[in-house]
């Protein structure tokens, strides 16, 4: 049973901190930064509740950054006039999209839409800029990850194309 | 009922309450402005400084200070500049208007009171006609210096009272992300990437349009200050107070097109006040400085600190000059211009915002809810 005053007030805060440190600790782009490094990420986040159904993102609005699950699952999905819409993947907890959003303002290619009641986590670019200029270091190191996720996503975009092209011929 | 019927009445209901609470929320402001109007100044001015001291914030968290002691250090910088101003400039601003004041009333205005009496007792004829011109002339002036002192000395009792701005600036610089978290976190998530795109876009332009102003405000006022410095030498100190001149023309740039009169003309009335032997060439060197100050801002300092984007027409600025002028007083019409560009950056970055968003299309979750209903 939860203890009506240790339940409360700041121990409660620092367990729900806990939780985005652990989320946020999953996410590749900040797996290697450490607990004070974490602290900074966290002030320039933001928490969102959305229902389900709900949009979270739309396609060929303005990109402004990433989202990350906390709790929930969420589909993305493309929009095309000719074929209509098209599931292009569900995730779930600890899952993030939207992250190419962090270097430029390009329009969004699909739509993400909370398939339940969703707990979602906002990382944007504005706030990474000014992360990245405040805190060099520390906007380096994430920037870093992130050219990672990129790079491999390339390599394994470069991949299926090989195979598809070996298919071809 | 009919759930359409339904839906429709509560749309209607809704539309209805929302207008109702933005006549409320006008009627209150019309109501408490009187009330507000110093604490919202208050309010402006500390915002006006956590725009320009938070680059220096964040340059010296770049360089790898801590962001309370950035925020510390700053702040001392805020007091120190607050305390001189207190304690030095306003008070001989006050001196130099008032010894204005006795000046015009003494010997310089009797002496050119009897010049232009007799200047159109030979020409016309008519010293009764000279004497209403100098009358005239006289309270114009007289009433000019007055609301020139009156400003300053409503200027020295505000800045008295401003010793909470400086906190008040601090927690702005200190909790600004948490204050726009707070505020963004109110939003509804279909208008959450929207008010978040928009709010960061204004604070960029505005923080850039702000500080381009203060950079130029404070170029001219340094070139002002060396123009007059310069006829000083070569004329044997015919403005002594050229520092005070130079600093209000630095200000008076904030309203184009009219900034630069009233920048020149009180460099102009001191030397006449002055009426030194070559009274004249002072008049046209002075009036040289101040276009050669006007032509470098123009060709090189305007277009490289401040935003182009905010180009305004003169019949704007006229009407933002009027219009801060019987808000505020004087400084209104001296803050009007850069708080109508600030008014012309946020409201292009809104229609950009709501241009770029797909704002209509209903979710998928508005879909699902309006079938629910029906």
């Amino acid at each position: 049973m939860e203890n009506s005053i240790w339940g409360n007030g700041i121990f409660k805060k620092k367990k729900k901190e806990d939780d985005i440190f652990a989320i946020l600790k999953q996410v590749p782009i900040f797996s290697d930064l450490k607990p004070r490094e974490l602290i900074e990420v966290e002030k320039i986040v933001h928490r969102r509740s959305y229902k389900k159904n709900e949009t979270i993102i739309h396609a060929g609005d303005p990109g402004l950054g990433m989202y990350i699950i906390i709790k929930g699952s969420v589909e993305i999905i493309e929009e095309d006039e000719k074929t209509g819409k098209r599931s292009l993947a569900n995730l779930s907890d600890g899952s993030f999209f939207g992250d190419m959003a962090l270097l430029d303002e390009d329009p969004r290619s699909a739509s993400a839409i909370a398939l339940v009641d969703c707990e979602i986590m906002g990382f944007f670019r504005p706030d990474f800029l000014d992360l990245i200029y405040r805190k060099p270091k520390l906007g380096i190191k994430v920037l870093l990850a992130l050219a990672k996720v990129i790079g491999e996503r390339l390599r394994h975009t470069n991949e299926l194309l090989t195979k598809i092209q070996e298919k071809k011929d | 009922m009919d759930s359409y019927a339904f839906q429709l009445y509560s749309q209607i209901l809704k539309i209805f309450w929302r207008i109702f609470l933005i006549i409320l929320a006008i009627a209150f402001l019309v109501f408490a402005f009187p009330y507000i109007k110093d604490v919202l100044i208050m309010f402006i001015i500390a915002w006006l400084l956590s725009v320009l001291l938070s680059p220096l914030v964040n340059f010296l968290e770049h360089k790898g200070l801590a962001r309370g002691w950035a925020i510390f250090i700053v702040m001392i910088l805020i007091f120190a500049i607050v305390g001189f101003s207190f304690s030095l400039l306003i008070p001989r601003i006050i001196q130099t208007v008032e010894s204005m004041i006795s000046k015009l009333q003494s010997d310089v205005i009797t002496d050119y009171s009897l010049k232009i009496e007799s200047f159109f007792q030979r020409n016309f004829n008519n010293a009764e006609l000279g004497r209403n011109v100098t009358a005239s002339l006289n309270d114009l002036g007289l009433k000019l210096l007055g609301s020139l002192g009156e400003f300053f000395k409503s200027v020295g009792s505000f800045l008295a009272s401003m010793i909470i701005i400086p906190f008040i600036t601090f927690f702005l610089i200190k909790d600004a992300r948490r204050f726009k978290r707070a505020l963004i976190s109110q939003v509804p998530n279909r208008y959450f990437e929207l008010s978040l795109n928009i709010i960061h876009k204004i604070e960029n332009q505005v923080g850039k349009y702000i500080q381009g102003q203060a950079t130029d405000a404070l170029i001219v006022g340094i070139l002002s200050i060396i123009g007059l410095f310069i006829i000083n030498l070569v004329f044997d100190g015919p403005l002594p107070y050229f520092v005070l001149i130079g600093m209000f023309a630095g200000l008076a740039n904030l309203i184009p097109y009219l900034g630069p009169v009233f920048g020149a003309v009180p460099a102009m009335i001191i030397a006449i006040l002055n009426n030194p032997p070559n009274l004249g060439l002072v008049l046209l060197w002075i009036v040289i400085v101040f276009i050669l100050v006007q032509a470098i801002d123009n060709a090189f300092v305007s277009p490289m600190v401040v935003s182009k984007s905010v180009n305004m027409h003169p019949l704007t600025v006229v009407v933002a000059v009027i219009i801060g002028g019987n808000i505020a007083g004087a400084m209104g019409m001296l803050f009007a211009v850069p708080f109508t560009g600030i008014l012309k950056v946020a409201s292009s970055q809104v229609i950009w915002g709501v241009k770029n968003y797909e704002l209509r299309h209903p979710s998928r979750f508005e879909e699902n809810s309006a079938k629910k209903n029906k």
